[in-house]
């Protein structure tokens, strides 16, 4: 079920009801309720994803309380290794089987060597890596005794498969989600209030950015052969915004939704677009898949101790798993082995990499030097989307070859123009209002408070028009390939 | 929660109230421009009874590209009205006739344009938002169109909803920006010859299509209620390129379902499939349609041999 479709729209209402007026203050009826819901939400694309989840579930489930009672370090870590290797194995398989097959086969014609191997039909399990990776935080901190295991299975099921973050996030760590479900929960006015106001600026991040941007970006990237430099360069600006307006924009749906429901998911974006360094970014960026990756991958192979060397290679493999996690494409790689090269410099300079206050704090302007930081760190960005967005290695490659070339000091001429134009404007009206919200947790979570409550009606109402106006053509959220 | 409930309420309340009024004015707005290669117009002449034609042409593409109504009224002063319809099969084009037939006087004749595609039924709905200005709340666009991917059943109940979901405000604005309106629900197309054949050749080797049983039926009840009403009925197979001729393997037998109805109702039926204009490339654009030249010759030569059969 998509947040934005008709769908969503009934059964959200009816959830909500359900929730707060029929097993009000039952905290196992309530949380029955969510595991039913989100088995018929992710249910709604193909029933037999439920099986997985299901699986999921019990094997994690299982692991936890047999850790539980668990002295035996040796058994512990067995048990451990058994959680990790089942759950990256369903991963490995429905995500990657036919990936490593094909680059097996690749492999040996290079070498002049023709075999054949037989591809399966494998369908990719809608949210498998977020998910997968929420249990898997589970089994390590339990094996850690960060936490406590579950003795509830249905708290445990509705952790899991929590329907507002079960498909594209946040990945919520066990141990902040899942007490969360063991607790009273109250029905808080202004909590709600903002869930919905994240919600609507979510619909408007997906809607009116994303999926406007993905017509310019679509088109583009699909003959990219036929288009010079500059529209090459304009395809992957939007592209930039076509991702973060759709990510961010469910992630926005997601916390907000999570907030009807009386709970607190993390916060996945933090305006990454107005960073000045590239690891002030990735602080920004995804915050949830960053921050397991530093848990649970960083910190554990030596994290920041040992010399630049040691940091270097953590930080390498923590890009190279990133890009897997992303997909089964070289592609993907090619934008890791980026992102570490933009990383190079601050690890041989030794350089703490902590800027963490915003940008221009309390000013409306930033200086001139924050202004060529931001839009240098842009760039850099919109350089590895090139990969990140090709459908191959090769035509990245190419892209990059035509973008370097004197067609880059020519105009952009593509058939979709006067689109591109609105989506510009509205890119422009987007940016500005992030802008004037990048101290809150969201762009509009306190924008108009101290206007007229009629003007902040209008507001809100002006939202939904523009949302109106451009839902004609609904894309599929960016980061449910992942 | 109370409060929440009430001022969520109060927030949504607006919206509620003024959906319905705001969707009959955008309706409105829409049906005055000439969006979806003018369909809108034509829609908009039949739902404002602005119609008033002593001779009507149906069909597809083929009726809307081939009949130029300009030439029929300075030849024969006859009123003249193309209802051809683009990319639909003889299942939708009843729609557009039964709206034509609720809202304005009736023709005294009806030339309808056949060919192989007439009696087929595609899956899709073609040029769907075409019906957005006129759909809500109308049960027989609905019962015409539920059999087609195209519109789910809130698109035709509730107010809003089939704008907000299939209309893109940039293309809405682009398009209006770019194109033509029709004269009488005609428009001669001024293009060149494409390779439209050669690509469908190399993609469709062996290219058979399956007539729609309720379509046959359907078109049965069609000419048989003209019968009734003492509406004259011509049918005619347009100038179709000679060379495209064989790429529907089952061509002549579909065409034949024509000439056995014509056989069985007495009506006359002209084919042009082996006459000298299916035969100049120059007359057409791709195998199935005649440019705007092509349909001026071909529309003159139509209304020589009717007279001719006269």
């Amino acid at each position: 079920m998509l947040f934005n479709s008709l769908d969503f729209a009934i059964f959200l209402p009816v959830v909500f009801v359900l929730y707060w007026f029929l097993v009000n203050r039952r905290i196992k009826l309530q949380n029955l309720l969510i595991v039913l819901a989100s088995y018929t939400f992710y249910g709604w694309w193909d029933w037999r994803f439920l099986i997985l989840i299901f699986f999921s579930t019990l094997v994690d489930y299982s692991i936890g309380r047999m850790l539980a009672g668990q002295e035996d370090q040796k058994r512990r870590k067995l048990y451990l290794y058994l959680s990790v290797i089942i759950n990256l194995s369903l991963l490995g398989f429905f995500k990657y089987y036919n990936f490593f097959l094909d680059s097996f086969v690749q492999a040996f014609s290079f070498f002049g060597e023709e075999i054949k191997l037989n591809y399966l039909q494998i369908i990719l399990p809608i949210g498998i890596s977020f998910y997968t990776f929420q249990t898997l935080s589970y089994t390590i901190d339990v094996y850690k005794r960060e936490m406590e295991p579950s003795k509830d299975f249905i708290a445990f099921a509705a952790f899991v498969s929590f329907f507002p973050q079960l498909v594209a996030g946040p990945i919520e760590r066990a141990s902040s989600l899942l007490p969360q479900f063991l607790k009273q929960r109250t029905f808080d006015y202004i909590k709600a209030v903002d869930g919905l106001r994240q919600i609507l600026w979510g619909l408007f991040k997906k809607i009116v950015i994303a999926d406007n941007a993905a017509k310019v970006v679509n088109e583009i990237f699909a003959n990219s052969d036929s288009y010079n430099g500059s529209t090459l360069v304009l395809g992957a600006v939007f592209f930039a915004f076509q991702v973060y307006g759709d990510f961010s924009g469910y992630s926005d749906i997601a916390i907000g939704t999570a907030r009807l429901f009386g709970f607190n998911l993390m916060q996945n974006f933090a305006f990454p677009y107005f960073s000045r360094d590239i690891a002030e970014h990735w602080r920004r960026w995804h915050i949830s898949l960053n921050t397991w990756f530093r848990d649970y991958l960083y910190i554990p192979l030596g994290g920041s101790r040992g010399g630049a060397l040691m940091k270097l290679r953590n930080t390498a493999l923590v890009f190279i798993v990133s890009g897997f996690w992303h997909g089964a494409n070289w592609t993907y790689i090619v934008w890791a082995f980026l992102n570490i090269l933009y990383f190079l410099p601050f690890i041989l300079r030794k350089k703490k990499r902590t800027r963490s206050e915003i940008v221009a704090f309390g000013k409306v302007i930033p200086s001139l030097r924050e202004v060529l930081q931001i839009l240098g760190t842009f760039s850099l960005n919109v350089f590895a989307y090139i990969f990140f967005r090709s459908e191959t290695v090769g035509q990245a490659f190419s892209s990059v070859r035509t973008i370097f070339s004197e067609s880059l000091f020519s105009l952009p001429q593509f058939e979709g123009m006067l689109h591109a134009f609105i989506t510009f404007i509205l890119i422009l009206i987007f940016m500005s209002i992030e802008w004037f919200g990048r101290n809150d947790q969201f762009a509009i979570a306190k924008l108009g408070f101290t206007w007229k409550r009629h003007w902040r009606q209008l507001f809100y109402y002006s939202i939904m028009l523009a949302i109106f106006l451009f839902m004609g053509k609904q894309e599929q959220f960016v980061y449910f390939q992942f | 929660m109370k409060r929440f409930l009430k001022r969520l309420l109060l927030f949504i309340l607006p919206i509620v109230i003024l959906a319905y009024p705001l969707d009959i004015l955008v309706s409105q707005i829409l049906r005055k421009t000439n969006l979806h290669y003018g369909e809108y117009e034509v829609w908009d002449d039949i739902y404002a009874s602005n119609i008033d034609a002593d001779l009507a042409i149906f069909g597809s593409s083929r009726a809307w590209r081939h009949f130029d109504p300009k030439i029929f009224e300075d030849s024969l002063g006859l009123k003249t009205y193309n209802f051809g319809m683009d990319g639909h099969n003889f299942w939708m084009q009843q729609l557009r006739h039964r709206k034509y037939f609720a809202k304005n006087p009736h023709p005294q004749t009806i030339i309808y344009s056949v060919d192989i595609l007439t009696l087929v039924k595609r899956v899709d709905l073609f040029n769907k938002n075409q019906l957005l200005p006129f759909m809500l709340f109308d049960d027989e666009i609905y019962n015409y169109t539920k059999s087609y991917q195209g519109f789910s059943w809130a698109n035709y109940y509730v107010p809003l909803y089939r704008y907000a979901t299939n209309l893109d405000f940039s293309s809405f604005i682009s398009d209006s920006l770019f194109q033509e309106y029709r004269y009488h629900g005609f428009k001669g197309a001024d293009r060149k010859w494409n390779l439209d054949l050669q690509e469908a050749e190399l993609q469709y080797p062996n290219f058979s299509l399956d007539e729609d049983t309720p379509s046959v039926a359907l078109f049965i009840s069609f000419i048989e209620d003209m019968k009734r009403e003492n509406i004259d009925i011509i049918l005619v197979c347009a100038p179709e390129y000679y060379e495209g001729q064989d790429f529907v393997k089952n061509r002549v037998e579909l065409i034949s379902t024509f000439k056995e109805i014509a056989e069985n109702y007495s009506l006359p039926f002209f084919d042009y499939s082996d006459s000298a204009i299916s035969k100049r490339q120059d007359l057409f654009y791709n195998t199935l349609h005649l440019n705007k030249e092509g349909a001026e010759v071909f529309t003159q030569k139509f209304i020589r041999d009717w007279q001719r059969l006269k």
